[in-house]
């Protein structure tokens, strides 16, 4: 049984948002749920300082701190690792949010449109408002879950097709002849703030 | 629409739970000290009568407001399924148990001449479950761990201190409505004595949570946001704490007329004020509580301040 990853080169990253777009068309987020993220960090003291991009998606914990909190068991973790939520167990008590240090997980309560002045849904909106509800919907916990279809049909994740830099590698962490394996051996992956314990399975290449 | 960064303060949790938590410690906080007074006998048997009174009454409404802030309130019999790791499904069966007992209790005491042994077992059981409410809603928080500001320990010690407050100050208003207006010397100069220690308590309970979260950089950002919170600091540390503190001295030293109306009215201000507070503290703790800051190999990724949004009427916005 595999054990999906991912490995992001913050050398190769530089902020263009393609991940963070090709995750909204692919899963259908509504407004202001963002499953892949950019964060931007600064490092150094003035005048030597440098800017980076920092891109951020659920991290797949091996021990979810999500998943521990849920009082219904709706948060689940497959085999291969990837956690996902089941949207007819989620009761929205939020708890799961309040547990992932990641900040990788989002509730809405009503989906609103993109367009100010509450203008009617446009048809785009209304096919990705029907898609999302088909998957997850409003009043439950959602987040990145690798893809899982995409993956299902041999396909890579939307945000690791669509980035230009190739910064982004996904595969199995069990193999250790994948390139992912691999490339976290070679150049000293790392995870985002170790001393938590959730032990994530998103891994990062440094920036320098 | 800007996309979550870590840093910001969390918004999920807002009113409802923080009602939810303030009225789960006020029926744990009442149940306590009635149950506890029960045992003490007749010289109490007003604030053991208010209590019982108050206890089932506000878990229950606080378990609507928890309803209330559910995305799928319908399912929130699945509550309880994971008790092995989940607060929130531990607190279900506490909460669950605990208003089973105090309503017993209440009933078997004010409608039956039930005494003896029953009572006894039904009271040091509703005081376990009540002590356990009242650190529930403390572990609750203490529990996630997305909120640095909230894991630092002392927030279970300050709600459960808070709790007793809040129940003390809501027997001590019911006493007030129930006596109407004649409430005797005796028993609200006990009760203003109760309120100094549990008020000095709650004090020493903030410091101490508030000094620990001052220690560590990511709770320290939460800590530092409360402190510049007018709510917290006017509303709830000033006109909750030291005002009801101030009163509860004057009242203490003071009772010399039984039932004169200028010392019901110190009580009940005193006692108004120091509830208002309670509510105020929950809301704060929550809406403090911030993402933890992201690094890796030196670089910090927060929250950085962006430009504000355009105004309709610039760019490709229609024109207002």
């Amino acid at each position: 049984m595999p054990r999906y990853g991912m490995v992001i080169d913050l050398k190769r990253c530089y902020g263009c948002y393609a991940c963070v777009m090709a995750c909204k068309v692919k899963n259908h987020t509504p407004p202001g749920v963002f499953w892949a993220r950019i964060l931007k960090g600064e490092s150094g003291t003035f005048p030597n300082t440098v800017r980076q991009a920092l891109p951020v998606l659920c991290m797949q914990c091996d021990e979810p701190s999500c998943m521990e909190v849920c009082p219904t068991g709706a948060t689940k973790q497959r085999d291969d690792g990837i956690v996902i939520v089941d949207k007819d167990e989620c009761m929205g008590c939020k708890y799961c949010m309040m547990a992932c240090p990641y900040g990788a997980r989002y509730s809405v309560e009503k989906w609103e449109s993109y367009f100010p002045d509450g203008l009617p849904l446009s048809p785009y909106e209304e096919f990705t408002k029907k898609k999302w509800e088909e998957k997850s919907g409003v009043g439950v916990a959602t987040k990145c879950d690798f893809c899982v279809d995409r993956i299902g049909d041999g396909k890579l994740p939307a945000c690791v097709d669509a980035c230009p830099a190739n910064a982004r590698t996904f595969g199995d962490l069990e193999d250790p002849n994948s390139e992912i394996s691999i490339l976290i051996k070679k150049y000293r992956g790392e995870v985002l703030n170790p001393e938590i314990g959730n032990k994530p399975k998103v891994y990062y290449l440094a920036p320098r | 629409m800007n996309p979550k960064a870590n840093g910001q303060l969390q918004k999920e949790w807002g009113w409802w739970i923080a009602i939810y938590l303030f009225l789960g410690g006020i029926g744990g906080g009442a149940y306590t000290i009635a149950a506890v007074n029960w045992f003490i006998g007749e010289s109490v048997e007003m604030s053991t009568r208010v209590g019982l009174w108050i206890g089932f009454p506000a878990l229950a409404i606080g378990s609507i407001c928890l309803l209330a802030d559910l995305g799928s309130p319908k399912r929130a019999i699945l509550a309880g399924l994971k008790p092995g790791t989940s607060w929130i499904a531990r607190g279900t069966w506490i909460i669950s148990v605990f208003m089973v007992l105090s309503l017993l209790h209440l009933i078997l005491h004010e409608f039956t001449d039930v005494r003896g042994a029953l009572v006894s077992v039904i009271a040091i059981l509703g005081i376990v479950f009540a002590v356990g409410t009242m650190a529930y809603t403390g572990i609750l928080l203490g529990a996630s761990k997305g909120i640095p500001f909230w894991r630092t320990g002392a927030v279970p010690v300050v709600f459960v201190v808070s709790a007793l407050v809040t129940g003390h100050f809501t027997i001590m208003l019911g006493m007030l409505l129930f006596s109407r207006g004649v409430a005797p010397a005796a028993p609200l100069r006990t009760m203003a004595l109760e309120a100094v220690a549990l008020v000095v308590l709650e004090v020493l309970a903030i410091v101490f949570f508030l000094q620990a979260a001052f220690k560590l950089p990511d709770p320290r950002e939460s800590a530092e946001r409360i402190l510049r919170n007018r709510a917290f600091v006017f509303g709830y540390f000033m006109l909750g704490l030291g005002v009801p503190l101030v009163l509860m001295l004057i009242l203490l030293f003071n009772v010399a007329r039984p039932g004169a109306g200028s010392h019901l009215a110190l009580a009940g201000i005193g006692a108004v004020l120091g509830l208002i507070g309670g509510l105020i503290l929950r809301q704060a703790v929550l809406v403090c509580g911030a993402l933890p800051t992201l690094n890796i190999a030196g670089f910090e990724f927060r929250r950085i301040a962006r430009p504000k949004e355009p105004k309709a009427g610039i760019g490709l916005l229609p024109p207002q």
